[in-house]
Formats: C-alpha cells, sequence, structure tokens
C-alpha cells in the first residue's frame, strides 16, 4: 500500500475521476493536478498535463494508466492539458523531469481507480476483494465470471476512496512498461500528417502575422514607411511591436495570407537604430579568453577549451496563435510551458488567469527554446490590434536569428599528474555569459551547479566568471553541462593519451567501485568491445555523465582521417525504464546532437547579426553521417531518472575524442574555429 | 490574383492565389493539408516534401502557377487508411519523435522506393539528404526504410 492523499469526485453522474496531488505541490496544499477518468460506458480518459515536444511523454502517460487499468495502451483517450497550474501542477517540460514527476501521481490515479473497481465487483459478488482481478477491461472472479468496467463506473465513484487499499502494479507483473513492444501512441497520426501542432492551428476567421526583424542585435525601428506594404492585396494592418512586452520587437505584418504576409514584410521600408551594429562572436570570444585569470591555481598540465553560439532550431519554427477577445484570450501554442504561461499573460496583461486559456498544441520540437514567450506575446499584440485570431509565424531565418542562444564559453583546465599518469589534483576555470531569458543565471554558482558534474575522484576546484551577454541567451538540451563535460571528459582523455593510459581503465580507476558510472562504463566496455585494439585507422573516445537521476557511459568510433564516425555505443542506467524504445531515441537523437555539433554546426555574428540562416549554412547532421547507434538500458535498482538531456554531453565528448585520434580536441565544433 | 486548377491526392482542386504563391502555402492555407510541413520555405530542409507527378518534390520552391496541370499527392493522400509499406514501417520502428519533419520524411522515403523498390544504403542516404531530422530519428529512418522495401516485396 503507498501513503496518499486522495480527491475523489463524480464529474457527472456515474464517472469515475481519480485525482491525485502531484508530491512536489503537496506543501502548497491538497492541488488535485492529475487525472484518470472513466465515463458511463466505461471509457478511460487520462490528462497529460505536460506538453509533448518530442520526448513521449504522451506515450509514457498512456502506457502507465493502461498498466494500471489492464487495458492496452490504446484504450486510453488521452487529452493534452491546457494551461492551469492550480489544477495540473507544474506543466514545465524542463530539466528532464517530465517522467520522474508524473510517473507516481498517474499511475497512483489509475491504480486507485482499479482498486476502486475491483472492490466494486467484490461486493457486488460477495466475495473477497483479493479473489477478484482486472484484467481486459473488466473485473474478473474465478466463479462468477467478469464485469466489464462500465457495470462498475458508477458503484466505483459511490465508494469512499479511503476505504480502499490502494496499490500499484509490482514491475514483475508489468504487461506494458518496461516493454520493448509498442511505439508512440501518437504515430499514425505523425505519419498520416494529422499531428496537430503550433503552426497547424487555425481558428476560424484566422489571420497571419509575420514580423520583420532587427538587422543587427538590439536594433529598434526608427522609421517605418509601410506605404507599399499597405497596398498590397490581402495586406490588412501594419504595426511595431515594442520589446520585451511584446516579444523581441519588429514591425508586424498582418494579412489573411501566409505569403501575402511574407510579400507585405518583403515591401516594408525601415530604418533602424541602437544595438550593436558591429559586434562580432570572434570578438566575444576574444573577450571571454582575456578574462581567464592571468594565473591558473595549478601549475601542470593545461588545455584551454572554446565553445560557440548554438541556436535550438526546432524543425518547426516557432509561432504562436492568439484570439484576444472582450472577455479573454485563448493561445495555441507550441509551448513546453502552458501553466506557466497562462501565469504570465495574466500577469502581464493585468486580466484574471481565469479569463486566459493556454491550448497545449504538439510540438515540433523545442531542446529549451519554448520555454520562452516570445513569440505569444507578439500573437498577442497583432490579434489585440487585428480583432481577429492572428497567427504569428516565424521564417526560418527568423527563428535562427532571433534565437536564445546556447552561450560561448571557455574553459581552463589544469592539472597536476601523479607519478602514475592520472591526475591528483584539478582545476577548471569557466568564462561565459549568463541565461538572459531568466535574469537570476547570472549566479555564477547555479552556472556551476548546472554544468559542473565531474564525477571522478579527483579534488579540485570549479570556478565561474560571468561576462555580460552581448545577445539574448537561454537554455539549449543539456544547458551548461553541455560546455563542462565536454571540456573535462576531453581534458581527461588529453591526459590519459599523454600519459599512455587506458581510457576506460583510466575513468574506471577515478570513479568509486559499485557506482552506477562504474557499471555503465564497464557495460559500455562490453558492448564495444574494448579489450581489442581499434581497427586500423580508427580511433576511440569515452565519456560518462551521471545527472538528473541517471548515468550513462558512452564510446565513439570514429575515422580521424574521414572525420566520419562509425560507431556509438551506449550505456544507460535511468532507474525503471518506463518505454525502453522511447528511452533509446532520446539518446539516439543526443547523439545527433552531439554528432552535429562537434562536426560543425555553430551560430557566427558578423556586423551585428547572426550569419546562419537556415538548414544550409547552420550544419546539422544528414541521414548520411549517422553512425549506427547502439543502447544498452541497464538493469538498475535506482529510482526513475531522467533522460531527455543525459546523453548529449558525454556523446559529445566521446566523439569529439575519437574523430581527433592523437590530437588534442581544444574546441566545439572539432578542429573549426570558433565564433 | 488567379484561378488555378491543381490535382491534389485525386481530386481536382480551384484556388484563387497569386501565380508566385509558394505551392507550400496553397496546400497549406488554401487547401487545408497541413500535413504539408513549413520548416525553411527554401528548399533546404525536406519537411514539405510531397510528390508532384509521382517523384518527390518541394512545395515550398515551386509556384502555384508552376502546379497547374501537375498531379500533386501530400502525406495526407499518400494511402487511404494509413497504411501504406513506408507508413506502417514507420510505425513499427517507433521511427517518430517530435514527428514534424515524419511526414517530409515519410514521402521522400514513398518515392524513393516506387523508383528504386530495393535501394542500398547509398540510395537512401541519397535521397533522403537534405531531409533533416532535428530529434535526430535518423537511425530508425534508415532501419524503416529497409523495413518498408521488405514488406513491398513480401506483398507484391
Amino acid at each position: 500500500m503507498i501513503s496518499r492523499r486522495t480527491l475523489l469526485r463524480g464529474a457527472g453522474i456515474g464517472a469515475l475521476v481519480v485525482a491525485v496531488p502531484v508530491p512536489a505541490l503537496a506543501a502548497e496544499g491538497l492541488v488535485p493536478n492529475v487525472f484518470v477518468r472513466l465515463d458511463d460506458a466505461g471509457r478511460i480518459t487520462a490528462t497529460v498535463p505536460r506538453p509533448d515536444t518530442g520526448q513521449g511523454v504522451r506515450t509514457v502517460v498512456a502506457l502507465m494508466v493502461a498498466e494500471e487499468l489492464a487495458v492496452e495502451a490504446g484504450d486510453v483517450a488521452l487529452e493534452q492539458a491546457h494551461g492551469d497550474t492550480e489544477r495540473f501542477g507544474s506543466q514545465a517540460v524542463a530539466n528532464s523531469t517530465s517522467v520522474r514527476q508524473l510517473a507516481t501521481p498517474i499511475r497512483t490515479a489509475a491504480a486507485t481507480a482499479r482498486c476502486l473497481l475491483v472492490t466494486a465487483a467484490a461486493r457486488r459478488w460477495r466475495v473477497p476483494v483479493a479473489e477478484c482481478v482486472a484484467k481486459d477491461g473488466a473485473v474478473c472472479h474465478p466463479r462468477r465470471g467478469k464485469l466489464p468496467y462500465r457495470a462498475l463506473v458508477r458503484a466505483a465513484a459511490a465508494l469512499d476512496p479511503a476505504t480502499v487499499p490502494v496499490e500499484l502494479t509490482p514491475p514483475e507483473k508489468w504487461r506494458l512498461l518496461g516493454k520493448t513492444r509498442g511505439g508512440r501512441v501518437d504515430a499514425r497520426d505523425v505519419v498520416t500528417g494529422r499531428t496537430g501542432y503550433g503552426i497547424d492551428a487555425r481558428p476560424p476567421g484566422g489571420l497571419v502575422a509575420v514580423v520583420a526583424r532587427p538587422p543587427w542585435i538590439g536594433a529598434v525601428p526608427d522609421t517605418v514607411d509601410d506605404t507599399a506594404t499597405r497596398a498590397l492585396p490581402g495586406v490588412l494592418d501594419v504595426l511595431t511591436l515594442t520589446a520585451p512586452a511584446e516579444g523581441q520587437g519588429g514591425v508586424a505584418v498582418i494579412a489573411r495570407s501566409t505569403h501575402q504576409a511574407l510579400r507585405g514584410r518583403d515591401a516594408l521600408r525601415i530604418t533602424w537604430r541602437g544595438g550593436t551594429p558591429t559586434a562580432d562572436s570572434r570578438a566575444w570570444l576574444a573577450d571571454l579568453r582575456s578574462a581567464l585569470p592571468a594565473q591558473s591555481p595549478i601549475d601542470g598540465v593545461q588545455q584551454i577549451y572554446s565553445m560557440p553560439l548554438l541556436a535550438h532550431a526546432p524543425m518547426e519554427p516557432m509561432n504562436a496563435t492568439a484570439h484576444v477577445r472582450p472577455d479573454g484570450l485563448t493561445i495555441w501554442a507550441p509551448t513546453q510551458d502552458p501553466g506557466g504561461l497562462r501565469t504570465q499573460l495574466a500577469r502581464q496583461l493585468g486580466v484574471p488567469a481565469t479569463s486566459v486559456r493556454v491550448e497545449t498544441t504538439a510540438s515540433g520540437g523545442a531542446f529549451g527554446r519554448r520555454i520562452e514567450p516570445d513569440p505569444v506575446l507578439e500573437a498577442v499584440a497583432c490579434s489585440r490590434r487585428a480583432g481577429a485570431p492572428v497567427q504569428v509565424l516565424w521564417t526560418r531565418a527568423d527563428d535562427m536569428r532571433n534565437d536564445s542562444y546556447r552561450p560561448m564559453s571557455v574553459h581552463r583546465l589544469s592539472a597536476e599528474i601523479g607519478s602514475d599518469g592520472v591526475p591528483i589534483r584539478r582545476a577548471h576555470e569557466v568564462v561565459t555569459w549568463p541565461l538572459t531569458v531568466l535574469p537570476f543565471f547570472a549566479n555564477p554558482a547555479l552556472i556551476k551547479a548546472s554544468g559542473d558534474h565531474f564525477p571522478y575522484t579527483v579534488p579540485g576546484d570549479v570556478s565561474v566568471i560571468v561576462r555580460p551577454a552581448p545577445l539574448r541567451t537561454g537554455f539549449w538540451r543539456s544547458v551548461y553541462a553541455g560546455q563542462f563535460v565536454y571540456a573535462e571528459e576531453n581534458f581527461l582523455s588529453e591526459i590519459g593519451r599523454r600519459s599512455g593510459l587506458d581510457q576506460v581503465a583510466l575513468r574506471r580507476s577515478l570513479l568509486p567501485a559499485g557506482s552506477r558510472l562504474h557499471k555503465v562504463l564497464d557495460t559500455v566496455a562490453e558492448q564495444a568491445r574494448w579489450t581489442r585494439p581499434p581497427a586500423p585507422g580508427t580511433s576511440r573516445g569515452v565519456a560518462c555523465l551521471e545527472d538528473y537521476g541517471s548515468a550513462i557511459a558512452v564510446i565513439a568510433v570514429a575515422e580521424p582521417e574521414s572525420r566520419r564516425v562509425l560507431r556509438v555505443h551506449a550505456a544507460v542506467d535511468v532507474g525503471v525504464a518506463l518505454h525502453p524504445s522511447g528511452v533509446r531515441a532520446q539518446v539516439e537523437g543526443c547523439v545527433i546532437d552531439a554528432l552535429s555539433t562537434v562536426l560543425g554546426a555553430q551560430i557566427t555574428v558578423r556586423e551585428g547579426g547572426v550569419a546562419e540562416s537556415s538548414f544550409g549554412d547552420y550544419r546539422w547532421a544528414r541521414i548520411g553521417q549517422t553512425p549506427d547507434i547502439d543502447v544498452t538500458i541497464v538493469p538498475s535498482n535506482a529510482p526513475l531518472g531522467g533522460l531527455g538531456e543525459l546523453a548529449y554531453p558525454p556523446a559529445a565528448a566521446a566523439i569529439a575524442s575519437a574523430i581527433a585520434g592523437d590530437t588534442p580536441v581544444t574546441s566545439m565544433p572539432f578542429g573549426t574555429a570558433v565564433g | 490574383m488567379a484561378r488555378y486548377l491543381l490535382r491534389v491526392n485525386g481530386e481536382r482542386r480551384e484556388v484563387d492565389v497569386d501565380g508566385d504563391t509558394p505551392l507550400l502555402w496553397v496546400l497549406r492555407d488554401e487547401l487545408g493539408l497541413t500535413g504539408v510541413k513549413y520548416g525553411c520555405g527554401v528548399g533546404l530542409c525536406g519537411a514539405c516534401t510531397s510528390h508532384v507527378d509521382g517523384a518527390a518534390a518541394r512545395p515550398c520552391v515551386r509556384t502555384a502557377a508552376d502546379s497547374a496541370q501537375t498531379r500533386i499527392t501530400t502525406i495526407e493522400g499518400l494511402s487511404r487508411d494509413g497504411d501504406h509499406p513506408v507508413q506502417r514501417a514507420w510505425r513499427e520502428l517507433d521511427v517518430a519523435q517530435c514527428g514534424y519533419c515524419q511526414p517530409g520524411q515519410v514521402m521522400a522515403a514513398a518515392a524513393l522506393l516506387a523508383r528504386d523498390p530495393d535501394p542500398d544504403d547509398a540510395a537512401i542516404e541519397e535521397a533522403l539528404r537534405d531531409n533533416v531530422c532535428r530529434c535526430g530519428s535518423y537511425p530508425r529512418i534508415r532501419d524503416a526504410v529497409r523495413r518498408a522495401s521488405r514488406i513491398m516485396r513480401e506483398e507484391r
């Protein structure tokens, strides 16, 4: 039995609605937020409180509910929750927490429903509860036969849940969770084009807006001549947007169709003022380097690493649709945080939260970018002006040039090496920028906490110097760990190479015996047949990370000559893998991110503006560059861990080490000028 | 503005747009075929990949005027029931993450298999080279194209 506070309410006659508070919010009072509902016909509906940005949370919710209610995943109808933190708790998809924070409340909600149904059947049959089991949407008894859920819903809803013990289905009895069969619940919609993303939201009477955005960082419109624009067919209005209340600022063209809005934008004549028209990312890197203290704390082996700007570039460009009415507003957005967005809009517009409806659409990737509200603020301003629903669409170039970028950084690593060639003391000095989208992220201690996960038993210090950010910066998958771990693991590899040590043995010797990392490192070494020498012309890299409550070790195999990555092996301990295919998918995705950023994708700034505009010059990996990726899920007794961001930092480090061969890695991308 | 007669997913559809309107926006804004995804607008990402006269094409770099009298198939028209071998293979191998690029990937793969029923890895990589997946589903896409090829062979 589990301890719980359960709310049971009938929503409509005979309906069984089970709500359980998310533990993180319980301290704030009884806040029911996760719903599993059975209607009179026995149909099961689950509400997914957090957005699915591709990480698969909808599938995991369906599997959890189906498991506990003894049905198939396809028998659970899913409703995507609108923004409402009072009902659903935090709805932010961030820091790889969705499944970790939802598993207990959702499984408990579904198990409560099952236990109530079983109890109702036992009472009707006048048999002990222990003799009844739920199976295939019915409660069964060896002699009494079976009663479908629909015949039990009313009786179950009338029970006092406090009198009914609730037990979660133990893992050894799982039929669905932890199994390899079964894919995404939304897969059929995806491959038939039916999934509704933010860009597909078109409320009746809806208009489209595109925004002329600053040609260099920080510029604001000085003069706007919209005569030609307003003369074009389909163009309805032009308005100047002021940052930050109306997004990032610019001049919006509202039209009947997307093409008309785009043509209207082309015809604008705008002069811009302010900002930094001569900014250059090479100078920014030089500034970061010059901010390193003159002396490293350790006089020993030393290396400096330079890290680039990175854009999120989700496949679905930024967009949002708003309908501002006299009595309130409705938003349709591919957001990572519908609840937070609703709260922010209500506060900013000075209206009650109850008048703000945020509909969560499917999201064509996010990677940290969609935690920010700027496209929504633009849509609100445009809809208010137009008096109609307006979708603000960002073009690919808008998206790439007005992102909240992963910050540049410079890392100086130093180590004192013992007589056996192993580091015995270390120092890691970081100079970087804050995350401007969340002002408190300028705190060096917070940056250190985000980035520093050094798992090896080498004493030392990590120090962070924060320089002012010259452009918008934000949360990019793995946040600062992406930079820190890349520098640390490549430095350790360089030490190992200089000392002539085996890279796996070196790490093994520096990890506590019996640790999760020890186990995943041993597993991945076996997968990669590490003890056999690498094939001629190939080179290998290894890296580890424990974070988000999970542990991973990665080995990459590459041909330094051709810079081709052949294979990436990963062993991961996520505690409990609820949806193994989804676990592998997250690791595979991180590996492709790692490959892309090590092989050449970076954002540069020239003459004040971002130079890259699309997938032609932001060189994301393509199918032909894809290595074989071999993921082992290591059995574990650890609690459920997070996964969305775990594999990126060590995969990047391992891939860079493998491609580098005998040369030291000093930058991301490898072997390319940064900035 | 002018009237154009398009043949989309087996139906004749008339639209009243400027001739230079990209086919992408005709399909999405005028005909409501939102399975055709906007990703870059300049033919670089493949999210809008559809079939024009049976071959993979990018509606974002074709115009309404170009498209009159051509035979256009979008993801919505690939199969009646979502059970084209490529769509089945995509589901079997659990390819999609966010799914946004997948209609384009599926259409590119279907066009490849229509002209080369048994493509080798090089042919798969060539046909899908300019279909970007930002979630990194490439290993599964590669396997799913092979799987779709097998399904088609088994059912011939």
